[in-house]
């Protein structure tokens, strides 16, 4: 099984709780044999490095430097993910591939990749930009509403760490609570689950 | 071997008509299935129009190009490229990957094009008809940053970059600073049988002017850089030497500043401001004015030049830009010196004054139409480069 993990943030990158998240996960994934990619952004850092444990992470930094937003500038980084998943995909023979993607950020490239390459992805949702910016309705937050909206809608499935955001999603999103799985990190069984959860949606494909 | 086939990514086409590259696009794809290639053309939606059809045998596909709000009309164009890209993605599937190039038409269609092609892994072609430096003479904003980092971007994406004239070529080239070996250029056409039906000219002239009036007519976006301005500080230097309406055909951000200018002087009754206008009125319009004025002071291209001279008005153009290339002076045109009302008025009186000279200048300027800018030439020079560039591809490693 290969995993491409997509996060807009990995170490030495660290912005929130995610990256430390993403360092577990694949960390575990690697144990458990799993061929671990991490596509992340770091503008310094670029390139390829393999760790010891035989996770590979592929750093890109953004095409165009000059912004006006941060739709924008995921938008364009969107597309060096891409770049980055799709080499992936050619030189590992097209098979046994899932992606893995974690919070908003890079929801079209994997959306894309799907509907292209056929490639299965799997949203792991580390919070919502209703819960982050709860009482802003600018076009600015629906936008970013409207991809987490197209991530629920295109992923195979949706992988959260609580039941109450399971709950919040239903309620928020209408998603059909079956294509939801809630994998506690405080489990004892958190990376079989994971593992299930991948061999599930490759399963479905 | 299969047709050889084309992608083509345009934010506008038929009906959607915003500038001039849906024009463009509508004539060089349906040129291109003249010459035996495939062609699929990727679109912004528009009301009423289908999401997908066929037209002349190119094969038409609507985006929802409105799926998700968006702050500004910037961050409304890399969200429309991510729809753009995700659904033909799903597309290039749907009709089993066999898509040779990709052609993707200004920065609107960047992502979406450089997204396709890595995933597809299929050579990239752009055509650049205007650069954001050219439109706003230098960089000033943030989002002008933006967009123009994201063109040269793009061009740095593409296989080969076409350009529709000399002058283009060498802004580009100095803009984004591409090799030599990677510029190409092939002009933008016209089709002379859309000027070929007869009009009752008395009656339709009779909507706009008086039979002892002359017209002069100015077509395009009301903006800086296409010179109207310039225009309407000649208007009074004119009418102290010939009886002459001036219409003014399109719309933009300066119209008001304009209408101000036209009553501080005193000429409404002058200087007609009629909008957009349908493409029949507007080809009547064209055949009927005894002078057509393009005094932009950043141009490409000139389309505008180009299809007055099919429908036989006289010319009088800015020399700068594409437009120094398509008009020869005292053959085919008037060229007059750039942002100057004198010279601009110089010209436009020199034409309306003299009726021998404005024929023979009708004459040699739909000559050179149906010579140099045909798009059935514009087509085959467009195949010709999409081979190339094939076979430059069928060496590389992703083929």
């Amino acid at each position: 099984m290969r995993a491409i993990i997509f996060s807009w943030e990995y170490p030495p990158r660290v912005v929130g709780q995610l990256s430390e998240y993403v360092r577990a996960l694949t960390t575990q994934l690697a144990i458990n044999k799993v061929d671990v990619n991490v596509v992340t952004y770091d503008d310094d850092v670029t390139g390829l490095t393999q760790e010891s444990s035989g996770i590979k992470t592929i750093r890109v930094s953004n095409p165009v430097k000059t912004h006006i937003g941060v739709l924008t500038w995921v938008l364009t980084l969107n597309q060096e993910v891409e770049r980055a998943a799709t080499n992936i995909y050619y030189d590992t023979g097209k098979k046994n591939s899932l992606i893995d993607v974690c919070d908003w950020h890079f929801i079209p490239a994997a959306v894309t990749l799907k509907n292209g390459l056929d490639i299965p992805f799997i949203y792991s949702v580390e919070s919502l930009e209703d819960h982050r910016s709860p009482t802003a309705q600018s076009s600015y937050n629906m936008a970013i509403k409207s991809i987490e909206w197209q991530g629920f809608y295109e992923a195979d499935m949706i992988n959260v760490k609580s039941q109450w955001m399971k709950e919040e999603i239903i309620r928020m999103y209408n998603v059909p609570p079956e294509k939801i799985a809630v994998v506690s990190t405080s489990s004892d069984t958190w990376i079989s689950d994971i593992l299930r959860l991948y061999n599930t949606v490759l399963e479905i494909r | 071997m299969h047709e050889l086939s084309v992608l083509m990514l345009s934010w506008e086409y038929p009906p959607r008509v915003i500038g001039g590259i849906s024009p463009h696009i509508y004539f060089l794809s349906k040129h291109l299935v003249k010459q035996g290639i495939k062609a699929y053309v990727v679109t912004c939606d528009f009301p009423d129009a289908p999401a997908h059809e066929v037209i002349d045998g190119v094969e038409i596909y609507r985006i929802d190009s409105y799926k998700n709000p968006s702050p500004d009309f910037a961050t409304w164009v890399y969200l429309m490229n991510m729809n753009m890209q995700k659904e033909t993605a799903a597309l290039m599937k749907k009709i089993g990957y066999k898509i040779d190039v990709i052609h993707a038409h200004d920065w609107l269609v960047a992502n979406a094009g450089i997204g396709l092609k890595h995933i597809f892994r299929k050579p990239l072609l752009v055509t650049m008809h205007s650069t954001e430096m050219g439109r706003r003479d230098g960089l000033h904003t943030t989002a002008e940053k933006m967009i123009h980092e994201t063109e040269a971007w793009l061009t740095y994406e593409a296989w080969k970059v076409i350009c529709c004239s000399d002058y283009m070529m060498n802004h580009v080239k100095y803009v984004f600073g591409l090799p030599n070996d990677k510029l190409v250029m092939v002009p933008n056409g016209v089709d002379t049988h859309n000027y070929a039906a007869t009009i009752d000219y008395q009656t339709f002239r009779s909507k706009f002017a008086l039979p002892e009036e002359k017209i002069v007519l100015f077509v395009g976006r009301l903006v800086y850089e296409k010179g109207i301005h310039i225009l309407i500080n000649a208007v009074p230097k004119i009418l102290s030497k010939v009886n002459t309406k001036f219409i003014i055909v399109g719309s933009g951000y300066m119209k008001e500043q304009l209408l101000n200018i036209v009553c501080s002087m005193g000429l409404e009754h002058k200087v007609l401001f009629e909008g957009f206008l349908d493409d029949t009125n507007l080809m009547k319009l064209q055949k009927c004015a005894d002078v057509s004025v393009v005094p932009s002071l950043f141009e490409p291209f000139g389309i505008v030049a180009l299809e007055a001279m099919a429908a036989g008005s006289p010319v009088v153009v800015s020399d700068t830009g594409g437009l120094a290339e398509i008009v020869e002076h005292d053959i085919t045109g008037v060229k007059v010196y750039p942002n100057n009302p004198d010279s601009l008025a110089w010209g436009i009186t020199k034409v309306l004054l003299d009726e021998s000279y404005a024929q023979s200048l009708r004459v040699n300027a739909y000559r050179q139409v149906q010579e140099k800018y045909d798009w059935e030439k514009i087509a085959q020079d467009t195949k010709r480069i999409y081979e190339n560039v094939l076979r430059e591809y069928s060496k590389s490693f992703w083929a």
